[in-house]
Order: structure tokens, then C-alpha cells, then sequence
């Protein structure tokens, strides 16, 4: 009888532990998979037959551009 | 009444002087005189390249890419010198990328940059075709490129960094974010995209250090904010991953990272 409820107890207590590990793994999986790179820049726009005259053209500079905002890169990934 | 004669003279002179103003012309310039032949046909061919351009420009401002795809298309037959050549490949290439055709974005894009190797717009879209297109290999190769024909350019290497960071090539990821926040130590994205690169490394202090100076410049950075609580969560904080992820929560304007940051939140 003493038997039987020692060994009850212990699974209890493992299968209590295994799915508190089992939740961790979960948390942590989850934060792991959601943090993502930011998203690409999309196209640079269209150029006038003249614009690349001397390279004055506005996709050409933002190509260039040492600064992001310049780049028009994004400020911010809410 | 003196002064009156010539406050109303001045105002007559600008009230018909305006319209002269406002209403100014190109200077006349001679039409062509020639009865040669040769001469004749190269005139057509520029006035209809000029022509296709500026229909080709209107079509891809309203979005009509099957017309802008056609002007473009004739332009290319009729093989402008540069840089027209290569702007024209460049322009139809961003109107067969909106419509879906990659393909023939990308051979577009190539040939523009075999015409004008210094082409970085066209670099610039190539890896962004390439990405559009889910070729990730394609796109690396053309942000190498990209950065190899514009090292300083902050572009080149955010583009760089991004795809070698979702190819898992986290030396070359985070060489191009550093380059980016050192150029611009206030573009907090940058930072954010380090932080990831080192997340992803298990740098965690490091990563701490990125997510904290991201939201210093910008404390509404809700992605940045996530990211943090992540780290605490995986330093054993549960409390300040807690207070990230409902912070987060509130800041964030997207949905699903919104509803993710409460589900974590909650569990912890």
C-alpha cells in the first residue's frame, strides 16, 4: 500500500515536471521563432529618359546614399 | 495724390506684368531640314523613344504595367544609346516585377548592368527581384554585388545584411549592420538587425546591449521590444519578459506581433 502511493506520487511528480519543461521549451521555442530579420526594401522607382543625365536621378541616389534615410530604408518594423 | 498716381501706376504695371511672367516658353528652336534619308529616320526613332518613355513613365504611375511593359518593350527594340538603354531595361524590369514576372525582371536587370556596370539602382532591384522571386542564392550573389559596386552605400548593405541573415550567414550579417550602424549610429533598425544576428548566435548580452540602444532612439519599437523580451526570457528574467512583452503588446501596430507578445506574456 505504502508502496503504491510513493510510486503514485513520483509520477505524479514527474509528469507535473515533464510538462512544466514541456511548457518552457514551448515559451522559449516561440520566442525564438518570432524573432524575424526586417522585411526587404521594395523596388526603387522608375527613371526618366534623361534622369540618369549626369546621374540626378532620385533612385539612383537613394541607391548610393550612405544614410537610411537618404536610402529610403525603413525607420522603423512595428 | 501724388503718392496715390504712383501706388496705382505700380500696381498697373504688376497687374500686367504677371501674366508675362507666369507665362514663360522654351526657346523656338528650328525644326529639322533635311531630305536625308538615314538623317530623317534617326529624328523619327528619337522623337518616338522620347515619346515611349514619357507614356511609358504615365503607364507605370497609374499602375498599367501591361502598357508600360509594351512602351518599354518597343524602346529596347529600337536600342537607345546609354544610358537610355540600360534605363529603359531598368524601367521595364520594375514594371514586369509588379505583374509578377521575375524572370524576365531579373534578365532585364542583368542586361541593364552589363550596358552600365555602374548602374546601382539596378543592382539595388536585382536583389530585390531575386528576393520577391524566393531565390535566396540569386539574391545574395546580386547583394554581394550591390555591395562590391557601392561599399558606403547604407542600401547595399542593409540588403546584404538581411539576406545572409535569413541564409543563416551571420559573419557577413552582422559585418553589414555594424557597417550600417556605424555610418548611421541612429537608424535604430539597424540595431534591431544586429540584435537578431546575435540572438541568433546566442550573444544575448550583446543582443541586449543592440535592443536597448534600438529602443533608446525609438522607445514605440514594438519589434525591438519583443526581441528583448525574448532575450529575458531566454537569461531566465520571466519578470522583465513579462513587462517586454506588454509593452510590446501595446506598442505594436501589427496584429499578429501584437496577439504573439500577449501570448507570451501570459505564459510567463
Amino acid at each position: 500500500m505504502r508502496w503504491t502511493v510513493l510510486l503514485t506520487l513520483l509520477g505524479t511528480l514527474a509528469a507535473a515536471s515533464g510538462i512544466a519543461v514541456s511548457a518552457e521549451a514551448t515559451l522559449d521555442d516561440l520566442s525564438r521563432l518570432q524573432v524575424k530579420p526586417s522585411a526587404l526594401r521594395d523596388l526603387l522607382g522608375p527613371i526618366s529618359e534623361t534622369g540618369r543625365v549626369g546621374w540626378d536621378c532620385l533612385p539612383e541616389h537613394a541607391a548610393r546614399a550612405a544614410t537610411a534615410r537618404a536610402a529610403e530604408l525603413p525607420t522603423d518594423d512595428r | 495724390m501724388r503718392l496715390h498716381a504712383v501706388l496705382g501706376a505700380v500696381g498697373l504695371a504688376l497687374a500686367l506684368g504677371t501674366p508675362a511672367l507666369g507665362q514663360t516658353y522654351p526657346v523656338a528652336t528650328d525644326p529639322p531640314r533635311t531630305t536625308d534619308p538615314n538623317r530623317l529616320r534617326a529624328l523619327a526613332v528619337e522623337r518616338e523613344i522620347h515619346e515611349r518613355f514619357a507614356r511609358g513613365l504615365r503607364a507605370e504611375s497609374r499602375a498599367d504595367w501591361d502598357a508600360a511593359i509594351a512602351e518599354f518593350t518597343r524602346i529596347i527594340v529600337l536600342d537607345p544609346a546609354e544610358p537610355r538603354g540600360s534605363t529603359a531595361r531598368y524601367d521595364l524590369a520594375i514594371a514586369q516585377a509588379r505583374s509578377g514576372d521575375y524572370h524576365g525582371a531579373r534578365l532585364g536587370l542583368e542586361d541593364a548592368l552589363r550596358r552600365d556596370p555602374g548602374f546601382a539602382a539596378a543592382a539595388a532591384n536585382l536583389v530585390t527581384v531575386d528576393a520577391l522571386d524566393g531565390d535566396l542564392a540569386a539574391a545574395r550573389a546580386a547583394a554581394d554585388r550591390f555591395v562590391a559596386l557601392a561599399p558606403a552605400s547604407a542600401r547595399a548593405r542593409y540588403e546584404r545584411g538581411i539576406v545572409a541573415l535569413r541564409d543563416n550567414d551571420l559573419t557577413t550579417a552582422r559585418a553589414d549592420f555594424r557597417a550600417l550602424v556605424a555610418g548611421d549610429p541612429a537608424y535604430a533598425v539597424a540595431h534591431y538587425d544586429l540584435a537578431v544576428v546575435e540572438i541568433h548566435d546566442q550573444h544575448f548580452d550583446a543582443a541586449e546591449t543592440e535592443l536597448e540602444t534600438a529602443l533608446a532612439i525609438d522607445s514605440g519599437y514594438a519589434r525591438a521590444r519583443f526581441a528583448l523580451g525574448t532575450v529575458y526570457v531566454r537569461t531566465g528574467r520571466r519578470s522583465d519578459a513579462r513587462v517586454a512583452f506588454d509593452r510590446a503588446a501595446r506598442d505594436a501596430s501589427d496584429v499578429t506581433l501584437r496577439s504573439l507578445a500577449l501570448d507570451l506574456r501570459d505564459r510567463l
